[in-house]
């Protein structure tokens, strides 16, 4: 049995689908994180499903994410639909509400942020909104997690009813119009009731035609042109949408001033806000205070001053070489496993993987920060902030979102540029994205680093980063001068209100992604471990060959030379590159098990600092290019998104390593 | 006048959106911006390139351009 959750974007939707189920989702304090849909079990009922929508305003679709709404509206079997609202922004709020309440099917309303509410001075009377708009309502406030709402929610979920539908008192001219397309809908059958596809139409809800075959499509369309003429015409609104939007708006008016009842008088928390946005959306002071945070971050996660996750991986690289390590081979010793199965284990699987497990601690604590960061709502801010900066390439202040998240791993920012309501913005976005060095790619930094670069390391990690950076921003530019050319764009903002970052959800949305990062390590590293050391100990002459003539080093040599201008045209360093095609962490394992554990015999500082700057702009990894496929649609986009990249970066090492040897 | 013309924490009422595209209006209808409603200037930013509204409770940011579509009066 299945419930739809539905609401706006920055809700607590996912705060409460995270209390009412048995796993969590992934939580953020900006419009339209829940990239996915997701179904978990509810908790306290036994065979209830709660699926988890995408935040929307309206049910006809604005862009691809909201196209889901109408999508599962349409086609998804399920029993009900639990609407969740904020109830501090009522107002816009029921204009989704009404949308559900239209369709006739069993609702129940929670209204969220009880506590907000109470703050500002304020409760909502349920009882008498549950009479208004005939369906059940309760009021929670779904981050205190209390277990009585949960049973309460439960409990209603359970004997939920279905009512008639609420019917609002539209204008002649629009009930005249839903007749119309009511009758010529007498050919197609819907789970929905047919009234309310009517109505939808009429609003200009396309996701409908996308969905559903209408036999009378064309004839619909000539009925909804007619009809905005006549509402434009007979001065009823200024637009069809219009005439629709403002019957809603004023039947709201009217539930609103019935069920808020003002308990207290408070000041309103919004000054507060304002009082932080004056500094921290400065048009002087905001990109630099931006740049602090960012700083900050990188250096609690890698550098050396305050550097916790430099520390934790210090003990963790200890452990594994002096315990892990020891401890199996001697393991292996005792069981009298030697030679060449002893080699594959501990020289192939263990070094591979263990030369990434290591970052754990690194990129956990990075991706902590980064959600404490997302949960206050600063996010938004920092679009405002950086939206001048970042139009000047075509993008948009939003585009910043997906820029942070590709910090961490450039597949969830791909899915988070759904968000982007304009397409070409999009594409420009996922496009550029993959240049930004996700989390995969700091092992290859951090290794080299420590290497060549020991005392500068922070200076040439943050080199590394701006890098990737000034590469997106400036194929963005290069893209919008060429295929892009003369498309306006658009930027408009909701600033959601400052909330404390809950530490249960922030801590649990970090170690969801160091989870996702260990399986990788799992599966695809361990894998290219195998192959790796298998290739490369093996060769036309036989088993545990020199790996001089083994099959890796024929294969890679054919290629190699490609590298030779950039300085490494070793076969052991190409091979690790192609094995990086996988997961970008192979490149370390790769480089680990080829040179036996010492990467700084097989560079030069010139070659390192090419193949850094290579590696860290090259070819996305095979995660990336099938989530491009997949979000672009597009064979032409993804093979562009294979060959620019590798194009890019073969031409900025190249440039980098000729400017490098006139210094070293 | 339009909502440019307005000054900071000034007090308004929106009458119409001039030249906007059916798709730029459906989305400010969504987030709570609509012809009547009472909107207040609560800030300029980036160099009075963007402008920050209050509709309803509701902070809301747009450039500048789209700003000058909608007409306000005081």
């Amino acid at each position: 049995m299945i419930f739809l959750l539905a609401g706006n974007p920055n809700v607590g939707k996912s705060t409460f689908f995270n209390f009412m189920t048995q796993s969590h989702v992934h939580v953020g304090n900006y419009s339209g994180v829940t990239v996915e849909k997701r179904v978990h079990h509810v908790k306290n009922y036994e065979g209830a499903n709660l699926v988890d929508l995408p935040g929307t305003y309206n049910v006809s679709p604005n862009s691809e994410d909201e196209g889901v709404v109408t999508y599962s509206l349409l086609n998804e079997s399920y029993k009900g639909i639990v609407n969740i609202i904020d109830s501090t922004h009522i107002k816009r709020n029921l204009h989704l509400t009404i949308q559900l309440l239209e369709l006739g099917i069993p609702t129940l309303l929670v209204f969220n942020l009880k506590d907000a509410l109470q703050n500002n001075g304020y409760v909502v009377d349920t009882e008498k909104i549950s009479t208004l708009l005939k369906a059940n309502a309760i009021s929670i406030s779904a981050k205190e997690r209390k277990p009585e709402d949960q049973k309460m929610i439960a409990e209603e979920l359970k004997n939920i009813r279905a009512f008639k539908g609420i019917e609002l008192n539209y204008h002649p001219i629009i009930k005249w119009g839903l007749q119309r397309i009511h009758d010529l809908l007498r050919y197609d059958t819907f789970q929905v009731k047919k009234k309310w596809i009517a109505l939808q139409l009429l609003e200009g809800n396309e996701g409908i035609y996308q969905y559903l075959d209408l036999v009378k499509e064309e004839r619909i369309r000539q009925v909804i042109v007619e009809v905005e003429e006549r509402i434009i015409s007979e001065n009823v609104a200024l637009s069809l949408k219009g005439a629709i939007f403002n019957t809603r708006r004023e039947f709201i008016k009217t539930i609103f001033e019935e069920c808020m009842i003002k308990v207290e008088e408070k000041e309103h928390s919004k000054y507060f806000n304002q009082k932080i946005d004056r500094f921290i959306t400065h048009p002087a002071y905001g990109i630099p205070i931006f740049f602090v945070i960012m700083m900050t971050i990188y250096q609690i996660s890698f550098g050396n001053v305050l550097g916790l996750g430099n520390l934790l991986t210090g003990y963790f690289e200890w452990f594994w070489q002096n315990i892990v390590i020891v401890y199996t081979g001697a393991f292996l010793d005792i069981i009298g496993i030697s030679g060449f199965m002893y080699g594959l284990v501990v020289d192939g699987i263990l070094a591979g993987v263990g030369g990434i497990l290591v970052f754990l601690p690194q990129i956990i604590i990075l991706f902590f920060l980064l959600a404490v960061m997302e949960g206050t709502g600063y996010m938004a801010r920092v679009a405002i902030v950086m939206d001048r900066f970042l139009s000047r390439f075509g993008f948009n202040g939003k585009s910043i979102v997906p820029m942070i998240t590709g910090f961490g791993c450039t597949v969830p920012a791909i899915m988070a540029t759904r968000t982007i309501a304009d397409k070409k913005e999009r594409l420009l976005t996922i496009l550029t994205l993959p240049f930004i060095s996700c989390s995969a790619r700091l092992p290859i930094y951090v290794i080299f680093v420590s290497l060549f670069f020991d005392q500068y390391r922070a200076l040439v990690m943050f080199g590394i980063y701006f890098l990737g950076v000034f590469v997106t921003l400036l194929s963005a530019k290069l893209l919008n001068l060429s295929f892009f050319k003369g498309e306006g764009s658009k930027f408009l903002l909701e600033l959601p209100p400052y909330r404390m970052p809950q530490l249960r959800t922030v801590l649990y949305q970090s170690l969801e992604k160091a989870k996702r990062f260990v399986k990788k390590a799992g599966t695809f590293i361990l894998v290219g471990s195998i192959i790796l050391w298998l290739l490369s100990n093996n060769g036309f002459g036989g088993i545990g060959v020199d790996p001089e003539d083994s099959f890796l080093s024929v294969f890679a040599g054919f290629i190699a030379p490609l590298f030779s201008p950039l300085g490494f045209g070793s076969w052991q360093a190409t091979s690790s590159l192609i094995s990086g095609f996988l997961a970008k962490e192979v490149v370390v394992s790769s480089l680990n098990i080829l040179y036996s554990g010492n990467i700084a015999a097989g560079f030069t500082t010139v070659s390192a600092l090419a193949y850094v700057v290579f590696a860290s702009l090259y070819i996305p990894c095979i995660s990336t290019v099938a989530t491009i496929k997949a979000e672009t649609r597009s064979v032409k986009w993804t093979l562009f998104s294979i060959g620019y990249p590798f194009v890019v970066a073969y031409m900025v090492a190249l440039t980098i390593s000729l400017i490098a040897r006139i210094f070293i | 006048m339009n909502i440019t013309d307005l000054s900071k924490l000034e007090h308004g009422t929106i009458l119409r959106f001039e030249h906007i595209d059916k798709e730029f209006t459906k989305r400010l209808m969504d987030l709570g911006i609509y012809e009547g409603a009472h909107v207040i200037l609560l800030n300029k930013l980036s160099f009075n390139r963007l402008f920050l509204i209050e509709v309803d409770d509701i902070e809301i940011c747009l450039r500048k351009e789209d700003a000058k579509k909608i007409e306000v009066k005081r």
